[in-house]
């Protein structure tokens, strides 16, 4: 079954990148360009930073769960796309 | 793509108003980080510069993520540590250090992409530069320089040299990348050194966090001054001393990239970098 990579909880992101530094691993790189994760650090008055988390549909070619598990702070979740002739929604995996 | 065989320097005259980069192999023997700077610090010595610098494994392995800033404080060699993304976009810039010298007659931002530098006047509103997701915006307010809207650096030597300088805001944007020729054995000595956490001097939080590094400590809000030759060097964070003071750790990391340093090289790296001091 495909596996789909989904950031459930992006508030609880420190902005450590260690997700987009997997995905370009994965692909045999070092660096932020073409990364298909990127990490957004947005511009706030207040004292709070706070993080917006961008992800190319085609992440899910690569292996998402060694993304998601890289993630110290839990925020990614992976979704299992299930056979469309059984169900066509996606379910969160066990 | 990032070349390793050499040093690259950014160099930005703020008073001509130009920006350089510049090229150089005979200074591999100072690896980056503090060892460079200083050794830059002696080239420019007469211009008054605030060297920022990154060492040989920012960007590429964990715990590795402050950039080394150098500079002369009322006649004291001063150097302090600042965390967040700031070391992988200047590792991704394809730059070693960025050297930036003279006094801009107007505030100034700077703008810096890869290996090129603009000179921007001061309503630049500092967030319109760069790209997002791949830069570091260091911003002064008045009292500190911020990195990332968080991080900053110990005591008030930047700051100084800022306001001397007249620098409202510089934005770092990386897009280079590298891919190490023997991937495997990289991305295998990347995960051993991850899984080495617990040997960290710190705890994990949920603070912002430096590039690179799954801790979010808390601990490197305020950056670091002074410590090791080796690590700041390297610019290893300091509570990563167990593992980037072992010689030989270094040496595999720096192997695996494709640097040609030998274990002399790194041994011999104190003696180099205190012989530079007593020349300043």
């Amino acid at each position: 079954m495909p596996k789909i990579l989904k950031p459930s909880q992006p508030e609880r992101c420190i902005g450590c990148e260690m997700c987009v530094f997997e995905a370009q691993r994965q692909l045999k790189k070092v660096g932020m360009e073409e990364s298909l994760i990127r990490v957004f650090r947005k511009k706030s008055e207040g004292k709070n930073v706070e993080f917006e988390l961008e992800i190319d549909p085609r992440i899910n070619i690569l292996d998402v769960e060694k993304i998601s598990s890289i993630c110290p702070r839990s925020v990614f979740e992976i979704l299992t796309e299930q056979d469309p002739e059984d169900e066509k929604d996606i379910k969160p995996e066990k | 793509m990032i070349d390793l065989s050499i040093k690259k320097i950014l160099d930005i005259d703020l008073e001509k108003q130009e920006a350089e980069a510049k090229s150089f192999t005979d200074l591999n023997s100072y690896f980056g980080g503090t060892g460079l700077g200083l050794r830059l610090l002696e080239m420019y010595s007469d211009k008054n510069p605030i060297i920022i610098s990154v060492g040989p494994l920012n960007g590429f392995f964990p715990f590795t993520s402050k950039a080394s800033i150098v500079l002369i404080d009322e006649g004291a060699v001063e150097d302090i540590y600042l965390g967040g993304s700031l070391s992988t976009r200047i590792k991704f810039a394809g730059l070693d250090s960025i050297v930036i010298h003279g006094v801009a007659k107007e505030k100034t931002v700077i703008e810096i992409q890869n290996s090129a530098a603009f000179l921007r006047e001061e309503s630049t509103d500092v967030w319109s530069l760069g790209l997002p997701g791949k830069r570091t915006i260091m911003e002064f307010d008045g009292k500190k320089v911020i990195s990332d809207q968080y991080f900053t650096t110990p005591e008030n030597y930047l700051e100084k040299k800022f306001i001397e300088k007249n620098i409202k805001g510089i934005s770092i944007t990386g897009t280079e990348i590298y891919s190490p020729k023997n991937f495997d054995d990289y991305e295998n000595l990347y995960e051993e050194i991850l899984s080495r956490k617990n040997e960290l001097g710190v705890e994990p939080g949920g603070y912002p966090s430096c590039s690179g590094c799954p801790m979010g400590c808390g601990k490197s809000k305020i950056g670091e001054i002074g410590g090791n030759i080796l690590l700041n060097s390297l610019v290893a964070c300091q509570y990563a001393d167990k593992i980037y003071t072992d010689i030989g750790t270094v040496f595999s990391c720096l192997n695996s990239l494709g640097y040609g340093y030998t274990h002399e090289d790194i041994e011999n790296l104190p003696a180099l970098v205190e012989k530079t001091i007593r020349k300043i």
